[in-house]
């Protein structure tokens, strides 16, 4: 068990890291201490080669994450500072950097930038119970969690633009039938469900799933030449080096 | 030396072409490579195929390659390596035909089989068919094009979940996460894969060629860029006999009669 965080646990077990957001009493809500605690915990994940595979989920009955703590929003910074911070520390390229599999693990309220944290991983298994949603809008805000960018990417432009345009929150079956998580199944299969997965993936070479993340994500945003051409020099890279 | 593991033949406008070593599973070999490449070239020479339809001989669709295991047992410099992937590049080779590619799964694609499926237009597989890209468990990844075709199929989520976990999954799973566009019964494959390219066959071939063009490079365009060369494309199609003889067919109430120029 490696810790030290207050918000967020985190764990090290046979190659799986778990990351679990512990703010069980505020729905898990993303504030300024998780936002600081998720960036070095992230670092640790890229850094760190016992780790293969990271799990990420939320500890209470009633929420993964039910977005960011609204609390802080009114004792925020000046804009100008928030985006120097931003800038200078940046929690959310930092987790799409990490080319590590990553699955999110949702249960409950999944809105806002808990949303937003499961579309920055790469699998999505959610309990049937799960809602999602990105109720920035209804704030007078968007998504700025990379959301605007890495749903459409997954769901299409249309899907993305109503659940955002609308605000409008949707259940597992919906979510499953969009291609926003890759399974739903019961709650109290959740677990065992995204384990055997993580565990499957685990039992494969670091450099070929890191070289699999790579090609897919790397490729996806450039046209289909140039990304198979990523696909090959990745590819070869695995091949000689094995 | 002759050799039938790739068999080309030509009925009514359609090109037929079968992976012909069913008792390997249809699985490529370097020689099979080289007769599938050559096929393809044909194909795109031959003015009178106007679509095609890729098939595997027996019960199985293609259970992958022996690049991987040549990848994996040969100790290789990265030159060698690099020759032996084109070699194997059958994806490349149907994604280079410029005619509506349907390919007819009979059974497992698996591997760079699978690869070869997602390099053609529209897939059709039967009941009992697998599917997976197994590389990673071999400490490789695909490499014929399954972590750049998959994703745009089927969307990022499910593409990575796949390729991550070398998961196999059967027809419904295939159907409900679109990576097949249908899913028929054994007895009924061919049939219903006749229908569809017999349909595909009656239109005008140059329309076909250029609204494949249009779609795949205006998927990897701009909206813009894909708009105009939509337009592009449309009006090189009204300089065209096709075009006049469909007119004139639809005014007369009969069957057009295109000539492919």
């Amino acid at each position: 068990m490696v810790n030290g965080f207050e918000s967020i646990l985190f764990e090290k077990r046979d190659g799986i890291s778990y990351v679990t957001l512990n703010r069980p009493e505020y729905l898990n809500a993303f504030n300024l201490q998780m936002r600081d605690e998720l960036y070095q915990i992230l670092k640790a994940i890229k850094d760190d080669s016992d780790i293969k595979v990271a799990i990420f989920s939320g500890t209470g009955e009633k929420a993964f994450c039910a977005g960011a703590d609204l609390h802080e929003f009114l004792t925020a910074s000046s804009p100008i500072v928030a985006r120097e911070v931003r800038r200078e520390r940046d929690v959310w390229e930092l987790f799409l950097s990490v080319t590590k599999p990553m699955l999110a693990v949702l249960h409950g309220f999944v809105l806002g930038s808990g949303l937003e944290i499961a579309l920055c991983c790469d699998i999505r298994i959610a309990s049937r119970d799960a809602q999602f949603g990105l109720p920035e809008t209804t704030l007078g805000i968007i998504p700025a969690a990379g959301g605007t960018q890495t749903l459409s990417r997954l769901i299409g432009k249309a899907n993305a633009m109503e659940m955002i345009f609308t605000g409008r929150l949707i259940g597992a079956e919906e979510a499953l039938k969009l291609g926003l998580v890759n399974q739903a199944v019961p709650r109290q299969r959740l677990l065992p469900v995204s384990e055997e997965l993580a565990r499957r993936i685990t039992s494969y070479k670091a450099q070929a799933l890191c070289g699999a993340k790579k090609a897919v994500i790397r490729g996806f945003d450039q046209p289909l030449e140039q990304g198979l051409e990523t696909e090959q020099r990745i590819g070869l890279i695995a091949a000689i080096s094995k | 030396m002759v050799s039938d593991s790739v068999i080309l033949r030509i009925e009514e406008h359609i090109g037929y072409v079968v992976l012909n070593r069913p008792e390997s599973g249809n699985i490529v070999n370097q020689e099979m490579a080289y007769m599938f490449k050559d096929v393809c070239a044909k194909i795109n020479q031959n003015a009178e195929i106007y679509v095609v339809v890729v098939t595997g001989a027996g019960e199985t669709f293609c259970d992958g390659s022996e690049l991987e295991k040549l990848l994996i047992n040969g100790s290789m410099d990265a030159d060698y390596a690099k020759t032996l992937i084109d070699d194997f590049s059958i994806a490349t080779s149907v994604s280079s035909i410029d005619k509506p590619v349907i390919v007819a799964i009979n059974g497992n694609a698996m591997g760079q089989g699978l690869e070869l499926a997602l390099a053609c237009d529209i897939r059709y597989a039967s009941d009992g068919s697998h599917f997976g890209l197994l590389q990673v468990s071999q400490g490789l990844i695909p490499m014929s094009g399954g972590t750049q075709r998959l994703p745009r199929l089927v969307g990022k989520g499910q593409a990575l979940e796949l390729i991550l976990t070398a998961r196999i999954i059967d027809t419904r799973e295939a159907l409900r996460i679109g990576l097949i566009n249908k899913r028929v019964t054994k007895e009924m494959l061919n049939s219903e894969v006749e229908a569809v390219v017999k349909l595909i066959a009656t239109k005008g071939p140059v329309a076909l060629k250029l609204a494949k063009e249009a779609i795949s490079r205006g998927l990897e365009s701009s909206l813009e860029e894909g708009l105009g060369l939509e337009m592009d494309l449309y009006s090189l199609l009204q300089t065209t006999d096709d075009r006049r003889e469909g007119i004139q067919a639809f005014l007369e109430k009969r069957q057009p009669k295109f000539k492919g120029q």
